[in-house]
């Protein structure tokens, strides 16, 4: 059996909803408000003042979406919070229903501009919102499969090895010792380079290695780990800009359709990087704060 | 695909300059600037005017004083003020390109150098020192020389004396009216000479957008029209609140709402969408004060003008007795400038 809710909220099922109301509206048995089939829904909550309150409060919330930014000050906000949360109350309990219902017509008649566009701030928001989490999603996925590939790899590079080791020690005449001993740092460095390949993913593959490098070699390795590439002394003291320039725009500027008008040593590329980096540079730097604003 | 790496250890470069510095403010900060410097500058024309009273005995004080505290500017009719001159800056340049004095390509920016000197200028002085109608052309004659098209001052005040003539006016522009400011106007900059305006991030969006939107042609017609958007954001305070390029995309989509382009789609495949979420407010902001701005009308400006006569700091009036004293008073000793040893 399905039990169903009036908008009078008086629970009914099913197959009485058909019944009574197939025939077209009829008084509710309980309140005798009329009811139309279609009104009838299936509750989300067990308990139906809950279900009440959600119901209204997302009505409210349609029309009542004024946000902090809109109001001079915090004490004003509170004001009209506490508004809000008093038409909520009164509307829950049936306290002056048809006074309040007459005050929410007025606000959303003098406030239609702020509702709307509130509302399509909220939508914008919650479509970056989506965006950002799809984002975010696909980032693990790859970092996942980063690492799972990873992890492939040295498990691929130990059997490999420990193949190689047995093969040596069967064919060689050296020492076993020396032999082991030599091909377990070729194996740590080999799996150091593989690390440092992908050390924005950042995995923990130590005890990974700790299987195998038991006491070997710990200490001539250490400086490779530090290293920081080589040092280039005509190097930028600013972040470099990423930008990917097509190979060709429709530009307006004469100058670099008609190779004589450019002044010396300027090419097209350079003036269009130029132009584009100006786009760019501190696009998405926030509104002065308090600390960092320029008076003295 | 993003610009800002998260965490760069390198400082950008943009952040060096002198704009993103010294010329980054809050709302609230520039509002108590703004009224902070107005209050110092009513008391310095009622000490001025005290000094004069004791120079010249014929000026009743009293009356004096009170005919200048009725007429005392508020700190908004100063910014009215100031910004009726912004406009001026704007129609004076167009005579200067229609006798080819400046060319076209250095028009915008000399324009907008010229009106953020006068806009920074005004938020270290008061129109009572220095009245916008002469301080106007110094922050012009100046941004000409920093922007390249420099011009003699003999040619460069000719239009302006032509000018004076057709209209029968009695006060003739001279050079020395220009040059003798030029040198506080600096001072107020601090020095600080380069400007950033969003003509040029503009055009860089501009190119940029190609790769996403197929129609050029609508495209080209939107920067075009981004142009007007960006004129009028120079008149505000846009400029002392947020970053060039950010202004600059602000009028993109002004202009792009105008021409039916949806630029949205451009932002959310082009950027990361947590750089995104900081970015839409400031974008919402710049066009709300965008299309919001209101020319100020020649009448307004005229009524601020006529106050300002009776409340001028007469310590800083060339025409005032106090300042023929002074100058005097210096002439009298001994001055040697470096310009005059050859």
């Amino acid at each position: 059996m399905k039990l169903l809710v009036s908008p009078c909220y008086h629970r009914m099922c099913e197959e009485c909803v058909g019944n009574r109301f197939n025939a077209g509206p009829a008084p509710c048995p309980e309140c005798h408000r009329i009811l139309r089939k279609n009104d009838f829904y299936q509750p989300i909550f067990e308990d139906l003042t809950v279900e009440n309150e959600v119901r209204i409060r997302q009505r409210m919330s349609m029309i009542y979406n004024k946000r902090e930014d809109d109001f001079k000050s915090p004490k004003e906000y509170n004001a009209y919070l506490e508004m809000v949360e008093d038409h909520i109350i009164r509307l829950l309990y049936d306290v002056d229903t048809n006074e309040i219902d007459h005050l929410i017509e007025r606000y959303k008649r003098e406030n239609q501009a702020s509702i709307s566009k509130n509302r399509t701030k909220q939508q914008r928001e919650e479509k970056l919102q989506r965006i950002i989490s799809d984002q975010e999603s696909i980032k693990r996925q790859q970092q996942r499969e980063e690492y799972l590939k990873q992890l492939e790899e040295e498990k691929r590079e130990k059997e490999q090895a420990k193949n190689s080791l047995i093969n040596e020690l069967a064919t060689s005449d050296k020492d076993a010792k020396e032999i082991v001993k030599n091909k377990m740092v070729q194996l740590k460095k080999s799996s150091l380079s593989n690390r440092s390949a992908s050390r924005k993913v950042q995995l923990d593959i130590e005890s990974l290695l700790g299987t195998i490098d038991d006491g070997f070699g710990d200490d001539d390795m250490e400086e490779d780990e530090v290293d920081t590439g080589p040092f280039d002394p005509a190097e930028s003291p600013y972040e470099a800009m990423k930008i990917e320039l097509r190979d060709k725009y429709d530009d307006p500027n004469p100058a670099f359709r008609q190779g004589t008008l450019a002044a010396a040593g300027v090419t097209r590329e350079m003036h269009q990087r130029y132009t584009i980096e100006g786009a760019m540079a501190g696009l998405f730097v926030p509104p002065a704060t308090e600390e960092q604003d320029a008076r003295q | 695909m993003a610009v800002t790496e998260a965490a760069p250890k390198k400082p950008q470069l943009f952040e060096q300059t002198s704009q993103y510095r010294h010329w980054r403010f809050t709302p609230e900060a520039l509002e108590e600037l703004r009224t902070a410097n107005n209050k110092r500058g009513v008391e310095r024309v009622l000490q001025g005017l005290r000094e004069e009273a004791q120079v010249d005995d014929e000026t009743a004080l009293e009356t004096r004083i009170s005919e200048a505290t009725t007429n005392l500017l508020t700190p908004q009719e100063e910014l009215q003020l100031v910004g009726y001159y912004l406009q001026m800056i704007v129609q004076t340049i167009r005579v200067y390109s229609r006798i080819h004095l400046l060319k076209p390509e250095a028009l915008n920016n000399v324009k907008a150098t010229a009106i953020n000197f006068m806009k920074r200028f005004y938020l270290h002085n008061v129109v009572f020192d220095y009245p916008p109608k002469s301080i106007m052309l110094t922050c012009f004659y100046l941004a000409t020389k920093v922007e390249n098209s420099f011009m003699k001052i003999d040619d460069f005040i000719r239009p302006l004396q032509d000018a004076e003539s057709k209209r029968g006016s009695k006060i003739q522009t001279k050079g020395d009216d220009i040059l003798d400011l030029e040198f506080v106007v600096i001072q107020s900059l601090q020095f600080e000479l380069a400007v950033h305006y969003p003509y040029r991030p503009a055009y860089g969006f501009f190119l940029d957008m190609q790769a996403y939107i197929d129609d050029v042609q609508l495209l080209k017609a939107v920067h075009d029209r981004t142009h007007h958007f960006i004129d009028i954001s120079l008149f505000t305070d846009l400029v002392f609140l947020y970053q060039p390029p950010q202004i600059a995309l602000g009028a993109f989509k002004l202009a792009a709402r105008e021409k039916d382009l949806d630029i949205d789609p451009y932002l959310a495949r082009r950027f990361d969408a947590r750089e995104l979420e900081v970015l839409y407010p400031i974008l919402d902001d710049v066009q709300d004060v965008i299309s919001g701005f209101k020319n100020i009308s020649q009448k307004e400006a005229q009524l601020i003008d006529r106050k300002l006569i009776l409340c001028r700091n007469p310590e800083k009036n060339p025409n005032s007795k106090l300042y023929k004293k002074k100058v005097a008073d210096q002439a009298d000793t001994p001055y040697v400038s470096d310009s005059d040893s050859d």
